[in-house]
């Protein structure tokens, strides 16, 4: 798959794959291109060429919002949660589709489960939480959509290391449920740990990938990635 | 004494006026709010409204109070049209209006504004008519209250309740503020980007139109194809003194807008009554340009 913004190419034939129940991370330093690789997995993003499959099916000309209805959820870079509405609603609004809307209340039970501090915060507008707490949101959020597989775009950004590992414990939990996961992390340190598998996304190009215990290792990453922090 | 009982007439005049006028300015505050378009033609729609009315008094004897239900629902299917013909090409896939599309948006209605008067001048002459609508009158006092007005801006305030209500306690509302907030975000829970939008625009239409059928009450033998260039500007104040996408900065703003008119004439000459009420602006956007309601 290869994808850019206007004239400007970003990812160059990057190939991929997430298997079911696993968590596949991209690491790479800023502008590796790894939120566009992404979004073209959401569906923000139109490529240029190559196309996305997800169990087995074609979705490449699929807008956005019929990829969250198939089982593909995102937790975009930034959150894009909805600041003026309340935790709950927020939360409430990731069962729009018809198949979500009908376990939503058994979801919203699964997700205050999780993360017993956002039921503490339901009747709060989302501005008003601190950024841990919208991680958390923005992850119960797709959890409401009922995903097979939830994409997440940097869930460590702006946050302590302490509450950073304490999502990424969440995310291993919900692998234990049967959910995949695509992760592009900054920190990759702290992603490589939970990760079944990794890409390392360097100028747009794989430059490695493999099991992170493999990639650890490697000159290459340690080269592209950790020198350069 | 006597200066003392204008003025409450006028207060009186001008609340219940600023009712109607809030519901002909809310729903093009819905549109601005949600949709983040600001529809040109919105005045034209006010008319038709009125001429809604007038064709159902006419030909099915209903007053206008019975005509704003019917309008609501014709201006359901005309929002939903407009959405699709006007604004879906410049608006899908972008996940916040572009200065361009603005433009694109302002002069398609600017275009629809002048069609739609023009053709109202063949089909229903540029001779205003009027609805005959007298319930009767309340006596305060010295104060003698025309039903017809009260009972509009009862009806008024109900739908201006009724948007918030929807907006607020159910789930296609949430959805629809959600849309408002963040488009790319409210297709990432799943929802069709256009169609939000184009209930949110259906509803808009909906609340003008009937607005239009309310208004007749104040405008007894003023129902003409041109009547929208006067209330569409009126509408337009109303919002930005309310502020955009605020639902009840509607009501703010149109009782402002009301009293400030109805206390300027009683003064005055009409005339300055509605330059003062495009003056009021200026204050209101140096001072709070985000509208009066916080």
């Amino acid at each position: 798959m290869s994808a850019g913004y206007g004239g400007t190419q970003v990812v160059w034939d990057v190939s991929m794959q997430c298997k079911d129940g696993t968590i596949s991370v991209i690491v790479g330093p800023n502008g590796a291109g790894k939120t566009t690789t992404l979004k073209t997995v959401n569906g923000l993003l139109k490529p240029w060429s190559g196309g996305i499959y997800f169990g087995g099916n074609n979705i490449t000309d699929f807008p956005a919002f019929r990829r969250v209805e198939g089982g593909l959820a995102s937790c975009p870079e930034g959150r894009r949660l909805f600041p003026q509405l309340s935790t709950e609603t927020n939360l409430m609004l990731g069962a729009y589709s018809r198949r979500a809307r009908h376990a939503a209340g058994a979801t919203l039970d699964f997700v205050y489960g999780l993360f017993p501090k956002l039921k503490e915060r339901a009747k709060l507008n989302v501005g008003k939480l601190s950024g841990g707490e919208q991680q958390m949101v923005s992850i119960g959020r797709a959890l409401m959509t009922r995903p097979k597989m939830i994409i997440l775009d940097e869930p460590s950004l702006g946050l302590a290391p302490k509450l950073t590992a304490e999502i990424f414990e969440k995310l291993v939990e919900l692998r234990k449920e049967g959910l995949s996961m695509l992760i592009v992390e900054q920190n990759a340190f702290q992603a490589l740990r939970v990760a079944d598998y990794a890409y390392v996304l360097q100028e747009g190009k794989v430059i490695n990938e493999g099991p992170p215990a493999e990639l650890m290792d490697s000159e290459e990453l340690r080269k592209a990635y950790f020198s350069i922090e | 004494m006597v200066a003392v009982e204008l003025i409450v007439r006028d207060l009186a005049f001008g609340l219940m006026l600023g009712c109607v006028f809030s519901v002909v300015a809310h729903g093009l505050n819905i549109i601005w709010g949600v949709v983040k378009v600001v529809n040109i033609a919105h005045g034209e729609f006010i008319m038709l409204g009125a001429y809604g009315a007038y064709f159902l008094n006419l030909f099915a004897g209903i007053t206008p109070l019975e005509s704003a239900p019917v309008n609501a629902v014709i201006g359901l299917l005309v929002g939903y049209a407009f959405y699709y013909a006007f604004l879906h090409r410049e608006l899908r896939n972008k996940q916040t209006i572009t200065l361009q599309s603005e433009m694109v948006t302002l002069a398609a209605t600017f275009g629809l504004s002048l069609f739609i008067s023009n053709l109202a001048i063949i089909l229903f002459t540029g001779n205003p008519v009027g609805v005959n609508y007298n319930p009767g009158t309340l006596q305060f006092g010295y104060l003698h209250v025309p039903l017809a007005a009260l009972y509009v801006a009862i009806v008024s305030i109900l739908i201006i309740a009724g948007t918030w209500l929807f907006l607020e306690k159910t789930f296609i509302g949430s959805t629809i503020r959600a849309y408002s907030q963040d488009v790319t975000a409210t297709e990432l829970v799943g929802a069709n980007p256009a169609t939000v939008a184009s209930l949110a625009t259906a509803l808009g239409f909906a609340v003008t139109m009937a607005g239009g059928a309310l208004l007749t009450v104040w405008v007894p033998v003023g129902i003409n194809p041109l009547m929208g260039a006067l209330y569409a500007p009126i509408s337009f104040v109303i919002v930005v003194l309310g502020g955009p996408g605020k639902m009840w900065g509607s009501l703010v703003g149109g009782l402002t807008l009301g009293v400030l008119i109805d206390l300027v004439q009683a003064f005055a000459t009409a005339q300055i009554a509605y330059a003062a009420a495009f003056l009021i602006l200026i204050p209101v956007l140096v001072f709070r340009p985000g509208g009066i309601l916080k």
